[in-house]
């Protein structure tokens, strides 16, 4: 094995790649002299957060830069010839039929316009694998191939006709279609829901190893790149900083950023007792400080509550919508969320895991009040929601109860300077004076690492991450004893996402906060809960807490989530 | 689809509901004699007054007046005019030059509007898609009946490639100047638009896609980025009815063009306003039926909509 | 552990050569800067801006100041001075009747310019408030309004002024100045504001939902509240350019109709006005001075305020930036 594998020349091999883009009058390096080898049906993968330069790269193989992007250096060698200097026509035949491309986002990659079996007849024709009706029966083997059940039927609908799984699907079969020897699948299950990936993926895999083809495959996921290549490259702001077996990087990493991967990203950093150890710690200091604060709370008349340790109780809870069916007469009604209960003590993070549909977010927007419920109870530190009769009693109630969101270019308003957006809750609740705010604010800019001078800028200018910060902060303003995380971190990077989680952990053991966590991410939830929900289509599956969850998961559908953790399986050597 | 077209159907009908209401309305706004109104101020007997009045139902009370009013509009019975001719008649016979005037600035402004909008689209902040902003935001600057005078002086009186009226006996030829006049408005709009619908199809990613695929750039351009790009294009130009519909007023007055446009003209100068509102109204049905009928071709164009 | 093959050995990059960065750092140095500012520094190099400008302010000084222009006095003339050819102190004649063109024309602008801007913010007005309404509220206000707003936006507008202004000049026969000008600017207006209302509504529906409104309800604000702090702010942006460029559009408008004898009555200094009394000329091909002034200042005019809606528009659009 190992001779033939040294005899076979490389399919196709990048040397000192360089890309920049044109922006006004100057260049801005996105590939700094990069290399890459690949072999031929090998699956290879490059890892990288947003900004490394490995989508570009991927795009620069088959000259598929946008406008003001070029190659400035380097060579990309096809089999043998350098691709970046050949011209159009050649570039062209090798599209589709010696590469073949796996976009990223599969709503915005299908031409909404046309017929998904079309897209893929014209990836036949266009490489002159099959015309007529010879082509259509292909295009449906394809499509049966890459995994779409139904396919005939499927093929004669549009693409908002299909859910986000089976439109990549087609893509796949369309990057496919014409038997390239090398596929570049860029991201190509990040925005699906992890089970679905899993099945993508794995699809994927048998797909290309009976057929022979060598995958370029591009994520920002470290787990699941040593899960699915044998060889790594991973890179860092355009440049290669390690490349190597997969393996031996995980467990030995040589360079400083892919050693903060290692040990940073959710995936991986779950299975190590270490974390484990982490969280345990942070509980004990978030139930002591909080046992302090119910204590007041308990002894004080005017604060909202009893003061008790289930600081929130969720009985029964349903939401069902009306939806118009396909007669403006009918209403069928689609039940969000169905009969969920459960309890969150003070001090602690209790986390609800669902992929999409499952309805935990409709579950946050109900205890957040920002939905009306359908049936139910939602119970804070004893007082019933529904209870809150005057606006005194709602504002305070607001005040205990804070959310941060997911999206964090959404969360901010960019009309409001980062100061008035943390201060609009100390305005709308009256609370101190000018001066007396303005401190509480520079307050909690330090709680959340960020420096005072951030005050009078305005979201525009600020990283996801950062607005994450603000949004925290300003979360925290009223100094609230619950915060809503919805899906508070999903939409950032690795490294930034393990960085707010730290964040979360730290302010929770100082301050007493007691967190509901809405992820879908299991991998997360080892890092920040103690106990977890799983939802399955508006129901709970399973309820527990987070260690025996993780380590013996009774219901079929919690052990499916925790398989599909990227890179779950990779034995480490240290933990 | 269906549905779809079901809906769309049962919406016009309260537009067009409310058209009539309003337009009725104004007329009854009208202070005065409504029997003198309608006798074209002239003095009129009593036998004559009681006639006039039960033929309008002038004394029943308002809504039931609208009533008629709607169930006339429908049935086309829009009156007389104070000449005594039927004004059903009279737009029967300036309807037909209309239509095709408006029709030919229709062709005119979709075929430069969308061949100019494209290239402009394609080569983005060239020189080309340059001077036609340029031009666009010019002609959509100058009033349409300057341009109208300016056009009929340099190529009817001046160059004389054309009559610089048109009169009675009319044919295709001498409408090209007229109708070319009408469309100049809506055309650079209409260029604007196809512009920047070309240009943003042009960065999209399914376009990308199409590339990745082995698509020569051609085919990519057609079938993709055009395709995609005509649906809000084509959807406007049919909505420009409206504006066709009251730019042909100018324009049929300017060049002497015995269309429903002038014959309403004629009217107002002559104070027959119950039969300016006969024409509008009739001109408002007419533009609710087309952008029926452009809503209907939206759906076809783009199939998110039919199945929504 | 199979032998790595050529090209794929370990490598790792030389630390001096690829340092890291802190995760997330803030750049301390950056100036501050909000979505109004980003757009002031787009527009202030932006030459459609200043053409725009130059104009709008040319044409103010000449609405505010005519005597800095001329010294004649555009509603006195007598027949005599008929077509009268330039001489001293009336630079391009004068009209058929007997006016000075050059006095004529920039005394024209009040009118004109008065009718587009006082339509334009009635419009304005009434479009943000019903759009505001009916896309933050929903429900039965949102399909009343719309269905409301379908049914004046399906009367072309210009027709729709046409049969109004008819039916007042019977009514209200002998307006003076100003109710001519109160009678165009309602006319247009009444039938030009669905197209703002549309503007805001879809500016309103997409930043309902954004969750920043969402945090400002978790904070205890109440739907007014929001409307008022986050939503209409964060919804101008499409309502002002639609705006200017409809300006420009109304004192066309103005023009069309004074040129069908529906506009400003005769007596009143318009360039629409002397548009249709140039009617006769254009026929004849003689005068045209008389049409061409009044032209081209209407002309210049609405380019304008139709440059100052383009450049408004490229400078708060954030995609339409050139690359």
């Amino acid at each position: 094995m190992t001779e033939t594998q040294g005899a076979q020349t490389p399919l196709l091999k990048i040397e000192d790649l360089s890309v920049a883009f044109r922006a006004g009058k100057e260049y801005l390096t996105a590939v700094d002299q990069a290399n890459l080898t690949i072999y031929p049906g090998q699956t290879i993968a490059i890892v990288g957060e947003s900004g490394s330069g490995k989508s570009t790269m991927a795009h620069a193989v088959i000259d598929l830069l946008p406008g003001s992007g070029q190659v400035t250096g380097g060579q990309i060698l096809f089999e043998g010839t350098d691709i970046a200097k050949t011209g159009r026509d050649q570039i062209l035949a090798l599209r589709g039929s010696s590469i073949g491309l796996v976009p990223q986002d599969p709503m915005s990659n299908l031409n909404p316009l046309w017929k998904v079996g079309r897209q893929i007849k014209e990836a036949l024709v266009a490489n002159d694998v099959a015309h007529g009706a010879d082509a259509d029966r292909r295009v449906v083997e394809l499509l049966e191939e890459a995994g779409l059940p139904d396919a005939e039927r499927r093929a004669r609908q549009y693409p908002h006709e299909f859910s986000g799984g089976m439109r990549q699907r087609a893509l796949i079969a369309m990057g496919l279609a014409a038997r390239p020897k090398l596929l570049i699948a860029d991201e190509p299950t990040s925005a699906l829901d992890v089970t679905v990936q899993k099945q993508i993926l794995d699809h994927l895999d048998t797909l290309t190893d009976s057929l022979g083809v060598a995958v370029m495959l591009i994520t920002h996921d470290l787990g699941l790149a040593a899960e699915r290549a044998d060889h790594l490259v991973v890179m860092y702001r355009g440049r290669v900083v390690e490349s190597g077996p997969a393996l031996e990087i995980l467990q030995d990493p040589q360079h400083p950023y892919t050693q903060r991967l290692v040990s940073k990203a959710p995936s991986i950093a779950s299975q190590r007792l270490s974390s484990v150890k982490a969280r345990a710690e942070i509980r004990a200091q978030a139930v002591e400080h909080a046992a302090e604060v119910a204590a007041e709370v308990a002894g004080s008349g005017e604060e909202f509550g009893e003061g008790s340790n289930d600081i929130l109780v969720v009985e029964n809870l349903t939401k069902v919508f009306q939806l118009r069916g396909s007669k403006p007469w009918e209403k069928t009604d689609f039940t969000a969320v169905d009969d969920v209960s459960f309890g969150l003590q003070r001090g602690t993070t209790t986390a609800i895991v669902g992929e999409s549909g499952s309805g935990k977010s409709t579950v946050a927007r109900m205890v957040l009040d920002l939905l009306p419920i359908t049936s139910g109870r939602v119970l804070f530190d004893g007082v019933d929601i529904k209870d809150l009769g005057s606006k005194k009693l709602q504002l305070r109630f607001r005040r205990q109860m804070q959310p941060v969101f997911q999206n964090p270019y959404a969360s901010l308003d960019p009309l409001y300077s980062i100061y008035q957006s943390i201060e609009e809750p100390l305005r709308t609740h009256d609370v101190g004076t000018k001066k007396e705010r303005e401190t509480k604010v520079r307050d909690l800019l330090d709680k959340v690492s960020l420096p005072t001078t951030v005050m009078s800028r305005y979201p525009g200018e600020l990283s996801g991450g950062q607005r994450q910060r603000v949004a925290i902060a300003r979360a925290l303003a009223l100094d609230p004893e619950v915060v809503i995380c919805d899906e508070a971190v999903s939409a950032l990077d690795v490294l930034v996402q393990a960085q707010i989680l730290e964040l979360l952990n730290d302010l929770q053991a100082e301050l007493g906060l007691s967190y509901l966590f809405i992820t879908h991410d299991l991998a997360v939830v080892r890092q920040i809960a103690d106990n977890v929900l799983v939802m399955q289509e508006g129901k709970v599956v399973e309820q527990a807490s987070v260690n025996e969850v993780f380590d013996n998961p009774r219901e079929a559908y919690t052990r499916k989530l925790l398989d599909a953790i990227p890179g779950g399986s990779i034995p480490l050597a240290s933990s | 689809m269906w549905w779809y077209v079901v809906k769309r159907l049962l919406q016009t009908i309260p537009v067009f509901l409310g058209a009539t209401l309003i337009i009725f309305f104004l007329l009854k706004l009208r202070p005065g004699d409504p029997i003198l109104n309608l006798a074209g101020n002239k003095p009129v007997s009593q036998e004559v007054r009681d006639a006039l009045a039960a033929q309008y139902h002038l004394d029943d009370p308002l809504l039931l007046q609208w009533v008629h009013f709607v169930k006339n509009a429908v049935t086309l019975d829009f009156g007389n005019t104070f000449a005594g001719q039927p004004v059903f008649e009279l737009i029967q016979q300036t309807f037909p030059v209309t239509v095709v005037l408006a029709l030919m600035a229709l062709a005119f402004d979709a075929i430069l509007g969308i061949g100019l909008g494209t290239i402009a689209g394609l080569r983005r902040n060239g020189w080309f898609d340059s001077s036609m902003l340029v031009v666009s935001l010019i002609l959509l600057s100058i009033p349409i009946f300057v341009v109208g005078f300016v056009m009929q002086l340099v190529f009817g009186v001046k160059l004389g490639w054309t009559t610089p009226t048109v009169g009675g006996d009319w044919n295709v030829g001498k409408l090209i100047l007229p109708a070319i006049v009408l469309a100049i408005a809506n055309f650079a709009y209409t260029l604007r638009l196809c512009r920047t619908s070309v240009a943003e199809n042009l960065t999209a990613d399914h376009v990308r896609t199409a590339r990745a695929k082995g698509l020569p750039e051609g085919q990519v351009v057609v079938k993709h980025v055009l395709r995609n790009s005509l649906v809000p294009v084509i959807t406007y130009i049919g909505i420009n009815l409206g504006s066709l519909m009251a730019g042909a007023i100018i324009t049929e007055t300017i060049f002497n063009i015995p269309g429903v446009g002038n014959a309403a003209y004629q009217a107002i100068i002559r104070g027959e306003t119950s039969t300016v509102v006969a024409i509008v109204t009739f001109m408002v049905m007419v533009y609710v039926f087309m952008s029926l009928i452009v809503d209907l071709l939206y759906a076809v164009l783009d199939p998110r909509i039919r199945y929504a | 552990m199979p032998e790595p093959r050529e090209g794929q050995e370990r490598f790792v990059a030389p630390i001096d050569e690829t340092p890291l960065r802190a995760i997330d750092a803030v750049d301390v140095d950056a100036v501050p800067e909000n979505q109004w500012k980003e757009a002031w520094k787009r527009l202030r190099v932006s030459p459609l801006f200043w053409l725009a400008a130059a104009i709008i302010t040319f044409i103010g000084v000449m609405i505010f100041f005519p005597t800095l222009f001329t010294s004649a006095d555009p509603t006195r003339g007598s027949l005599d001075d008929s077509f009268a050819p330039a001489r001293d102190g009336h630079p391009f004649g004068f009209t058929r009747q007997g006016y000075d063109l050059w006095a004529r024309t920039v005394y024209g602008a009040r009118a004109s310019v008065a009718v587009g801007v006082l339509t334009a913010i009635f419009t304005a007005l009434l479009g943000m408030i019903t759009g505001a309404i009916a896309g933050y509220y929903g429900g039965i206000v949102d399909t009343l309004i719309s269905r409301i707003s379908d049914i004046f936006f399906s009367i072309p507008l210009l027709l729709a002024c046409i049969v109004v202004i008819s039916v007042i000049n019977n009514t209200w026969p002998n307006r003076g100045f100003w109710g001519s000008v109160l009678v165009v600017v309602v006319a247009l207006a009444l039938f030009a504001w669905p197209q703002i209302t549309r503007q805001m509504r879809g500016a309103v529906l997409e930043v309902k939902n954004l969750e920043f409104v969402d945090a400002a309800t978790a904070i205890g604000a109440t739907k007014m509240t929001n409307l008022r702090r986050h939503i209409v702010p964060n919804s101008l942006a499409p309502v002002i350019v639609a705006t200017t460029i409809t300006l420009g559009i109304f004192i066309v408008a103005e023009s069309s109709l004074s040129f069908l004898g529906l506009g400003l009555p005769q007596n009143v200094v318009s360039w629409g006005n002397d548009l249709s009394d140039a009617q006769n000329q254009v026929r004849s091909g003689q005068h045209l001075q008389v049409m061409y002034l009044p032209a081209i200042a209407l002309g210049m005019t609405v380019l304008g305020f139709i440059l100052l809606g383009e450049a408004v528009r490229e400078a708060l659009d954030p995609k339409a930036r050139k690359k």
